[in-house]
């Protein structure tokens, strides 16, 4: 799993590359760490390269969702593949989350 | 059919999956079938390790599969205490949407044509109907 971070006029842009499971999913969480300490409230998921998800992932994401709001954050997740999407469909997360089709729709509507 | 009894440990989880994943790669099995299989799959694995097995070293997951000409059948079976399929909390419920956990059972039950579980919850077993492009 590759995660890049980048800040774009306020919004902390997060671009995902590999599966996002058991294995990697300590990882992911870890990897908000400075984002959730120095209380970036505007935050973009891009999952445009991630193909896979599991359960541990989507409680990865859940669990990054509920710290950004701990103190009024904001997150947007991006760029889902057809079957990824499928995944939070199935679960009902995409009453939870606000799924945006693409990354610069999600920067510009914060 | 294959039978295979593997370690405790979540990175051996991968290669077993991996390995179905392949095989129905190469009879043409559908795509969206085998995303299907992949996730259903590895819960069942993750459950039985993590849930089941609760971790430990000392335990380990019996797996079998069998692929047929229009479904692929998988028994995962844990040497766990066992659980009730049933007393799980509905995770699509809003009140339990924030919850981390939970959505495994629920996936697979989703995902996959046929479940059922026995030995008390130990073993489950599942199919998927299997849908083959022409190569």
């Amino acid at each position: 799993m590759q995660i890049n971070m980048e800040d774009m006029n306020g919004v902390t842009i997060v671009r995902m590359n590999g599966d996002i499971d058991i294995n990697s999913a300590p990882d992911v969480k870890k990897s908000f760490d400075t984002t959730v300490s120095e209380k970036k409230d505007k935050v973009v998921i891009n999952l445009k390269e991630v193909g896979y998800v599991d359960s541990s992932g989507l409680a990865t994401l859940v669990e990054i969702l509920k710290n950004l709001r701990s103190y009024g954050g904001k997150l947007k997740l991006t760029n889902l593949s057809a079957k990824v999407k499928g995944l939070f469909e199935i679960t009902k997360l995409d009453k939870l989350f606000d799924i945006v089709p693409e990354e610069e729709d999600a920067v510009g509507t914060f | 059919m294959k039978r295979t009894s593997i370690e405790n440990d979540s990175h051996l989880l991968k290669e077993v999956s991996n390995e179905l994943i392949e095989e129905l790669r190469e009879i043409g099995v559908n795509e969206e079938i085998i995303f299907d299989v992949h996730v259903g799959f590895e819960e069942a694995l993750r459950n039985a390790m993590v849930h089941g097995n609760k971790g430990s070293e000392h335990k380990k997951v019996a797996v079998e599969t069998k692929i047929e000409d229009n479904s692929v059948t998988i028994m995962v079976e844990d040497e766990g205490d066992g659980f009730v399929p049933e007393s799980l909390p509905d995770p699509t419920h809003d009140d339990n949407l924030l919850l981390e956990g939970g959505r495994g059972v629920y996936l697979i039950k989703h995902l996959m044509d046929e479940v059922r579980y026995e030995n008390g919850g130990r073993r489950l077993i599942m199919i998927k109907y299997l849908d083959r492009q022409h190569i």
